[in-house]
């Protein structure tokens, strides 16, 4: 007999056994050997007898999770770190903004032109590639140093698992898990983070589902585009004491439609093409344990600020080469910038926003960040106004909401196009940070191109819905400026 | 020849290098490899962090480290690899995190396995260590957790516990550093082996399923002499485990048989 | 026109056009090969006769185009290539299977069945998907495939429906099943097969939470209804729904258990221990629980619940674990004591 015919004998006899066993081989064993644990364990353990144990924990899950209780401490908890976030994140973003930007770019510039750098390589390095990154640095890092170290402390206490506890039924209905409910609040902070953080669930379909639907959560580099633009257009459709509350509250507005849009992406996925994969729910709730403080501001730093930072910035450097190119390369007497807009321009009238737009959605894909400036720096160039912000070919922002809005005024922008502008920043395709990220952790392609296409086109039949019904409602004739 | 002193253990790289390649662990300049396998929430990180002095965050979740982590340490002159296994609360099941740590531990053969155990919480995490302990018979038993249980007015007879598993036991408060100095020679003495362990085997299987086990078993002993751990394969077998009967196939289980 | 109003017209046209075009290519198959489509009918007919055959009838051209829902002049030409080629023989108008015809017919009815077990193992389809993938799976694998397929589940010897699973040499289990009118009263049994054909009656099994390896025990049988208590609850049913269920009698390894109810039904301050977990509970779902350590005889509590009722969080084993109601339905347990909280 040769080797091989042996091998085949031995699992020739373990089918055989098999069969003999019965279906429930499982079973037996686990039973088995939970039946040595127990013995072992009734050997070496001597528990309180009597007593009811574990009463701290016991007291604080009745309340977190009680009726009355349990929804009103999340809710407060969760506005609290986002307000510590946003607060807190003004200033130092502030200062990082007149250290990088204000500062260190005019030296940088001064000092090309000292040893006499090619303007060209002058340009694509500081004005494209160094101010995109500086960019995304100065918006991107502080909210994420507080907002993640914030939730890390809760994740240590053991709150968290508490409030998938909590909020499993909603997710349930959408055949999501609970868990998803930290996955989408860390997307508030970072969609990548995101994505990384739903590691956390165990259960195949569910995990993909948070995944793929974490780009509806509105990232911190895009709640300074939607306050800007609700600040310009919406507030001023009120008296000027209503604007700051008004804005706010749209703003507000768009990040519950990404809840919304969460909801009934993920019960559209566990209904299609997620059907088939493995489902299963269990969720462990640990004891409660005191969080060290100074480890986890400094894990949570590490880990999840600096990691997803750096991605960002390897992202955000060639984009910045990009940005750089096409809005100082000429072909012909125009700029590429010039050229693709014009191209873009018929399709992004059609959805009610225009060709600077979906080109500055193009090329800024690594960081929403860096999206306005883009903006900004492509109006300004396409209409060649002179006098009105940078018109050096180079991304800038402007002190005042107003001198923002005339700016996109003289672009042709009405209230239209800053609802439309606010929706497709909620409903665009995620970050290459975020991209990379999905497929790092999914190890596919076809859930990264998933992911990645089917926010984009929901974004683009939304805003062509709300223009088509606008114009339909106003009974205005297309008008093209 | 003499040696140089940096790599002055020569004769201990038992482990086996070729199988640890494979699983992509680079074993250049290491004594010894050791995985750290346990229940997901037990603090394994923890103890990763305080025999490596590295810093992976830590959090109170079940199943936090779905990526395996890799460190380094030295005791007693002898380098360590250390590689932090996924958390899980059995070997036994699908999922892609218990095929990782499952294979590891019989694949990859490392010199000691460390199961880390919350001390409050023992009969559930023995479920994993009697798994563990069928497949490889170095392995350390660390109690984390223990002021927890302390807390909890829980005691624990560790050399009951010891005899019982016939494994070392180590106390630990992983986050306070407590016991981790006699955890790094617990594992010393089993990789040098200073410490023969004589692990419990599962006793309590009902009797048609111990029947067929002992047979497979029993024919893989004879097709393949020496095999350390036929009862967990024939354990994978009657569950169809695709590896394992891959492994039956293409003869791999030859490299399971220690030297 | 408002020219709003005529690109919302055709917005709305263009998705509708989409939408039937994937129900087209999905629900009729139009993409596959004449060959494919007469193997497939050869197929499902081979199976339909060893359905019949297994029932002790005998099915002519017209049962046929009944029970597989296709025209009998596209039957014939299939029929009478496979009289050719030995696979069936005609006496009379009767069809029937030959030898080699059974041996293929084992072969598509072992396929089917392995890939409902898979589908239910290994997958998160739904029980009322399983049959109608597994329908068109059959047609597809080969001899290599079919027994790795096998190997992975462990050589099961029954499908999810309690039907047995030819093995590779063609043999089947027998069974000794009773459907639910015929099986005597007051004498306890076990579900052991339940019929996923017709689905209409399969959902309201399925929506009743009826579960293959739950233990009956009926109560009244008349011929108007069969009232039957199942874990806990009582059900009514007529006897056409009824009959789809099979009870057979209890192994002697089994206790009836009397006052088996599911874990979902214990509240707070209520001690219980777990009698198993159904044999509807699969795959990772089985193991993951498995695993957690809730097996016959682990003891039981309430820790705390959800502000909106599911899931609960359960003691066991001296740990928190949180479950839906769904798959709590699933574990069965008896109550033992109340428990008194100190403090």
């Amino acid at each position: 007999m040769t080797e091989a015919e042996k091998d085949n004998e031995i699992l020739a006899r373990a089918a055989g056994l098999r069969w003999q066993l019965g279906d429930n081989f499982h079973d037996k064993l686990t039973e088995g050997i939970y039946t040595d644990a127990a013995q072992i364990a009734a050997h070496a353990v001597e528990t309180p007898a009597g007593e009811r144990h574990y009463t701290f924990d016991s007291k604080i899950d009745k309340i977190v999770t009680s009726k009355t209780w349990g929804f009103p401490i999340m809710i407060g908890l969760l506005a609290v770190i986002l307000w510590i976030t946003i607060e807190g994140a003004n200033y130092p973003s502030g200062m990082l903004f007149t250290l990088l930007i204000d500062t260190v770019h005019p030296l940088l510039k001064s000092l090309a032109a000292h040893i006499g750098l090619p303007l060209w390589l002058d340009g694509l390095l500081i004005d494209g590639i160094y101010l995109a990154v500086a960019w995304v640095v100065a918006v991107m890092l502080p909210p994420m140093a507080i907002f993640f170290p914030l939730f890390t402390l809760l994740e240590d206490f053991g709150y968290l698992p508490r409030v998938a506890f909590n909020m499993d039924a909603l997710f349930k209905k959408a055949g999501a898990h609970g868990k998803q409910a930290l996955t989408m609040s860390m997307g508030w902070g970072c969609n990548a983070a995101g994505v990384i953080a739903t590691r956390i669930i165990d259960s195949p379909r569910e995990r993909l589902i948070a995944i793929i639907t974490n780009n509806f959560s509105l990232c911190n580099g895009r709640w300074p585009t939607q306050i800007l633009i609700a600040t310009i257009f919406i507030g001023a459709l009120v008296p000027a004491s209503l604007s700051g509350l008004v804005a706010s509250a749209a703003v507000i507005g768009i990040a519950l439609l990404g809840v919304a849009f969460m909801f009934l992406t993920s019960w559209g996925l566990s209904k299609t093409v997620l059907k088939g994969e493995v489902s299963t729910f269990t969720l462990e709730l640990p004891p409660y344990r005191p969080p060290r403080i100074w480890q986890t501001i400094y894990t949570s730093v590490i880990d999840r600020t600096l990691i997803v930072l750096w991605r960002a910035v390897i992202f955000a450097a060639p984009a910045g080469a990009v940005i750089w190119l096409v809005a100082n390369v000429h072909i012909g007497d125009i700029t590429i910038a010039n050229h693709v807009i014009d191209f873009l321009d018929p399709l992004g009238v059609f959805v009610g926003l225009n060709g600077v737009i979906l080109l500055a959605y193009i090329i800024a894909i690594p960081a929403n960040e860096i999206v306005i400036p883009t903006i900004l720096m492509l109006t300004v160039a396409n209409l060649g106004l002179i006098g009105v912000g940078d018109t050096s070919g180079k991304l800038f922002e402007l002190d005042s909401a107003m001198a923002t809005g005339s700016i996109l005024s003289a672009g042709g922008w009405t209230l239209l196009t800053g609802i439309n502008l606010m929706l497709f920043s909620l409903l665009h395709n995620p970050c290459s940070t975020t991209i990379y990220t999905i497929y790092k952790e999914t190890n596919s392609w076809k859930w990264t191109t998933l992911a990645s296409l089917l926010p984009v086109i929901m974004g683009l039949v939304v805003t062509f819905l709300v223009t088509q019904f606008w114009h339909l409602i106003w009974l205005m004739p297309e008008v093209k400026p | 020849m003499p040696m140089p002193d940096n790599t002055a253990c020569n004769n201990c790289a038992l482990h086996n290098t070729a199988g640890l390649k494979k699983l992509g662990i680079d074993t250049a300049n290491v004594d010894y490899v050791v995985a750290l396998a346990g229940n997901p929430n037990t603090g394994k990180s923890t103890v990763f962090n305080a025999l490596t002095g590295m810093r992976q965050h830590t959090g109170n979740w079940p199943g936090k480290t779905v990526v395996r982590a890799e460190g380094g340490f030295s005791y007693n002159s002898h380098k360590y690899k250390l590689i932090d296994l996924p958390g899980t609360y059995s070997l036994l099941s699908t999922s892609q995190d218990e095929e990782v740590a499952r294979n590891f531990i019989l694949f990859g053969r490392p010199d000691v396995t460390v199961i880390v155990v919350d001390a409050s919480r023992l009969e559930r995490n023995l479920n994993l260590t009697l798994q563990v302990l069928e497949i490889t018979d170095k392995a350390v038993l660390c109690l984390n957790l223990i002021d927890e249980a302390a807390r909890h007015h829980i005691k624990i007879d560790q050399r009951a516990l010891a005899r019982d598993l016939g494994i070392p036991v180590v106390p630990t408060t992983a986050r306070s550093q407590q016991g981790i100095p006699e955890l790094l020679k617990a594992i010393d003495d089993v990789a040098t082996g200073a410490i023969i362990c004589r692990p419990h085997k599962v006793k309590n299987l009902s009797k048609p399923v111990e029947k067929a086990v002992k047979q497979l078993a029993g024919a893989l002993e004879q097709q393949f002499p020496g095999l350390p751990n036929s009862r967990w394969l024939a354990f994978r077998l009657l569950e169809g485990d695709s590896r394992i009967t891959a492994a039956v196939k293409n003869n791999e289980l030859k490299e399971l048989v220690r030297p | 026109m408002n020219p709003a109003a005529l690109n919302l017209i055709g917005f709305f046209a263009l998705v509708a056009l989409l939408w039937l075009a994937i129900r087209l290519i999905t629900r009729k198959n139009i993409l596959h090969t004449k060959t494919r489509q007469q193997k497939t009918l050869t197929e499902d007919i081979l199976k339909q006769l060893y359905h019949v055959e297994q029932s002790q009838r005998s099915a002519t051209l017209s049962d046929l185009s009944g029970a597989l829902k296709v025209r009998r002049s596209k039957i014939l030409p299939v029929i009478e290539a496979m009289a050719a080629s030995g696979l069936i023989q005609t006496s009379d108008d009767r069809l029937q299977l030959t030898p080699a015809g059974r041996e293929y017919a084992l072969k598509i009815v072992r396929v089917h069945r392995l890939w409902e077990k898979y589908l239910a193992e290994k997958t998160g389809h739904q029980p009322s998907e399983w049959h109608h993938l597994a329908e068109k799976m059959e047609h597809r694998l080969d001899e290599a495939a079919i027994s790795n397929l096998s190997a992975s589940l462990g050589n099961p010897l029954f499908d999810p429906h309690g039907d047995p699973i030819p093995s590779a040499k063609g043999e089947v289990l027998p069974v000794k099943w009773q459907p639910l009118p015929s099986y005597p009263e007051n004498v306890p049994g076990k579900i052991v097969h339940i019929e996923d054909e017709p689905g209409v009656i399969y959902q309201q099994i399925l929506a009743r939470r009826i579960l293959v390896g739950s233990h009956v025990k009926i109560r009244k049988s008349t011929a108007r209804e069969i009232v039957f208590t199942c874990e806990g609850h009582q059900h009514r049913l007529s006897p056409i729904v009824a009959a789809n269920i099979s009870v057979g009698p209890l192994a002697t390894e089994e206790h009836y258990q009397e006052n088996a109810i599911r874990l979902s039904a214990l509240r707070e301050g209520e001690q219980a221990r777990v009698i198993g977990i159904s044999q509807e509970c699969r795959g990772a779902s089985r193991r993951r629980l498995l695993d957690l350590g809730i097996l016959p005889g682990t003891t039981v509590e309430v820790d705390f619940t959800s502000p909106l009722q599911d899931p609960v969080a359960y003691k066991i084993r001296n740990t928190t674990i949180a479950l839906r109601q769904d798959l709590a339905d699933l574990i069965l347990i008896k109550k033992t004591n109340t428990h008194a909280y100190a403090g």
